[in-house]
């Protein structure tokens, strides 16, 4: 009885510790982006300061910061948002039309995420030249297909877990298609459309590779920002910008995060995708 | 009236031909039980019956309208799915609503009718209630008022009480049997319990591979079976069946088994030779002395009793076959037998049934 106790209590001092290390740097940027551009680079490190607003009133105040924040929101929320309701449609049909090729098909889609961003960023870039797609919508088109393999992947993978005797229940009763799809079907695999949408919306709010080639004025989110801005005039880093806009941008993921992580516990355990991006 | 006929349905998928040539006749009113062994095809023909596939070859006939093109939401038929099928996002009453809610029938009607049904299932107080509270057997009896509510006079039950635990099912039968004696409404039960099938059908089609092979009241096939699968399968517990062979020696047809050499009794089959089945019901198997003159007796070793409170029942070797008997605990003609014990049994021969190629030819006789 006292060793399992005491066991345990090694056990959690463990995992605090180990916790804590990760959050370290996130923790020093959080500080950093309250701290004047002197306390910021102290040795020792100051742990107790005069906390400022400046840094963020500073990186506020430069012209393209709110539209940079405008651009992540709206590219990442509306790409995935289309990209779930496409892959929940493909999703249904792949689940209960056994297509002939349904496992080859899931395997092709899940494919295009299999090169990584540097191999195709060329003929991407080309091609998106080439047919003027290097606006607003062309860039949102690319991250909604982008979000379309794992959001499809876990939502097949849920609606293969919802017996078709609901579909055929309704039917007999006399409810068309698309009332079984929406009213019977989508309500019970919700954890896996919110566990796809967070997903993929930090994998949309984190790309910079193809934002940073692809991009224009339209289209530059937060990591085109940072690394934009990385450098100050005088050829220092410039710390009190980087950390104030860490800072906003790490915001919506640990919101989301907080507020949904059952379902992402959910998505990760009963999706087919274990904890990807 | 004829509710339901069917007529040649047939279905394969891929290279499994699950239904040939299913026909069948429903009438107005009746407790029609599909009787199958699992994967006999029960599950297909209601999915036929109910539109949600269509077949191969073959008519669906409702109501003395040709239904076969309409979809399974045109066909106005009462639906409990097998394994409940309960919506989890909805509430018992939603759930019991739901077909009422499709058919846009108004609101104010729709409580009464719930009320009603949920009524008949003793389920009144669990309206409320989301299905992951309710206990198996609530669930299924919300699945039976959800199918029951729809304003129709034809119901399918596919194997609905399947899983649930003896005593619970001994209940639903009963509440089953009563409501549609109640409501005077034809239903379509497919079960592979033999019990079941017994305790509610006004008639039962007994499915095997693919076919229906006999059809008839639960009396008639009980005592009169025609086929080796109704005898074998429908009853409990389930009768012997001993191979054997029929000769013809003399003139006379004989039957030979392991157990005896007996002569044959009924009409003379087509093919007077070869493999044949014997069955006996278990309860014909007596332990003890022969009550009368023409019995089959034998010496038997008890194997193995199962007591089941009010009878036992008793595996008997006999002569490298195994046979059962039911021994009713009050019944005091009965000798009393422990395992081991070498016994002596008799069997009445006109109980013994012989089927040829699966169809029953005629029975036994003793020679003298």
């Amino acid at each position: 009885m006292q060793s399992t106790r005491a066991r345990t209590t090694v056990y959690y001092l463990i995992l605090w510790l180990v916790a804590i290390l990760f959050f370290l740097p996130v923790f020093w940027i959080l500080m950093a982006s309250f701290k004047t551009p002197n306390d910021i680079l102290a040795v020792p490190p100051k742990f107790i300061f005069q906390p400022t607003l400046s840094n963020i009133l500073d990186m506020l105040s430069r012209p393209n910061t709110v539209p940079y924040f405008i651009n992540s929101l709206y590219l990442s929320i509306t790409s995935v948002s289309l990209a779930i309701v496409v892959s929940f449609l493909a999703a249904y049909a792949l689940s209960r039309y056994k297509f002939r090729a349904t496992n080859f098909l899931m395997f092709l889609i899940l494919s295009t995420r299999m090169v990584p961003a540097a191999a195709f960023v060329v003929p991407i870039f080309q091609m998106f030249n080439a047919f003027q797609w290097r606006n607003q919508f062309g860039v949102l088109m690319l991250y909604t297909m982008f979000s379309i393999p794992f959001s499809l992947w876990i939502l097949k993978g849920f609606i293969d877990g919802v017996s078709t005797r609901y579909d055929e229940t309704g039917f007999v009763n006399g409810a068309s298609r698309l009332h079984v799809m929406f009213r019977v079907v989508l309500p019970q695999v919700r954890p896996g459309l919110i566990a796809a949408f967070i997903f993929n919306l930090i994998f949309v709010w984190n790309e910079f590779l193809l934002n940073f080639i692809l991009g224009g004025p339209g289209t530059q989110m937060i990591p085109y920002a940072l690394a934009v801005g990385l450098v100050s005039a005088g050829g220092n880093i410039d710390w009190a910008f980087v950390a104030s806009l860490s800072t906003g941008y790490v915001l919506l993921p640990t919101i989301m995060i907080f507020l949904f992580q059952k379902y992402l516990l959910v998505g990760m355990t009963f999706g087919t995708v274990r904890g990807e991006v | 009236m004829i509710a339901v006929e069917l007529q040649n349905l047939a279905k394969r998928y891929g290279r499994k031909q699950v239904l040939k040539n299913v026909s069948l006749t429903v009438e107005s009113g009746d407790f029609m039980v599909v009787f199958g062994l699992p994967a006999s095809g029960k599950s297909v023909l209601v999915r036929l019956l109910t539109g949600l596939e269509t077949p191969d070859q073959g008519r669906v006939i409702l109501r003395g309208a040709d239904v076969s093109k309409l979809s399974a939401g045109e066909r106005n038929i009462g639906y409990v799915p097998q394994s409940f099928a309960l919506y989890p996002h909805f509430t018992v009453r939603q759930n019991i609503s739901y077909p009422l809610d499709l058919a846009r029938v108004p609101k104010a009607e729709i409580e009464p009718e719930v009320q009603r049904v949920a009524g008949l299932l003793g389920i009144q107080e669990l309206l409320d209630r989301k299905p992951d509270q309710l206990s198996g057997g609530q669930k299924q009896r919300v699945a039976i008022a959800r199918g029951l509510i729809k304003r129709t006079d034809i119901y399918v039950l596919d194997d609905p009480l399947v899983g649930l635990d003896f005593k619970l099912r001994e209940r639903l039968i009963d509440d089953l049997k009563r409501t549609q004696e109640l409501l005077k409404v034809t239903f379509i039960y497919t079960t592979s319990d033999a019990v079941e099938s017994l305790m509610l059908a006004g008639k039962i089609a007994v499915l095997d591979a693919g076919e229906i092979v006999e059809c008839g009241a639960p009396e008639t096939l009980y005592a009169n079976p025609q086929r080796v699968q109704t005898m074998h399968h429908v009853a409990f517990p389930q009768a012997n069946l001993t191979p054997g062979m029929l000769r013809q020696q003399s003139g006379e047809l004989l039957v030979e088994t392991p157990l005896s050499c007996m002569k044959f009794d009924g009409e003379r089959p087509e093919k007077p030779f070869g493999d044949i089945q014997i069955g006996v019901r278990p309860e014909h198997i007596r332990i003890g002395a022969p009550p009368a003159d023409g019995w089959l007796t034998h010496q038997a070793k008890v194997l193995l009793r199962e007591d089941l409170g009010g009878e036992e029942i008793v595996y008997l070797d006999v002569n490298g076959v195994v046979l059962t008997t039911v021994l009713r605990s009050d019944d005091q003609t009965q000798q009393h037998v422990e395992i081991d014990q070498i016994v002596r049994i008799s069997i009445p021969p006109q109980q013994m049934v012989v089927f040829q190629e699966g169809r029953r030819i005629g029975v036994c006789k003793i020679s003298e």
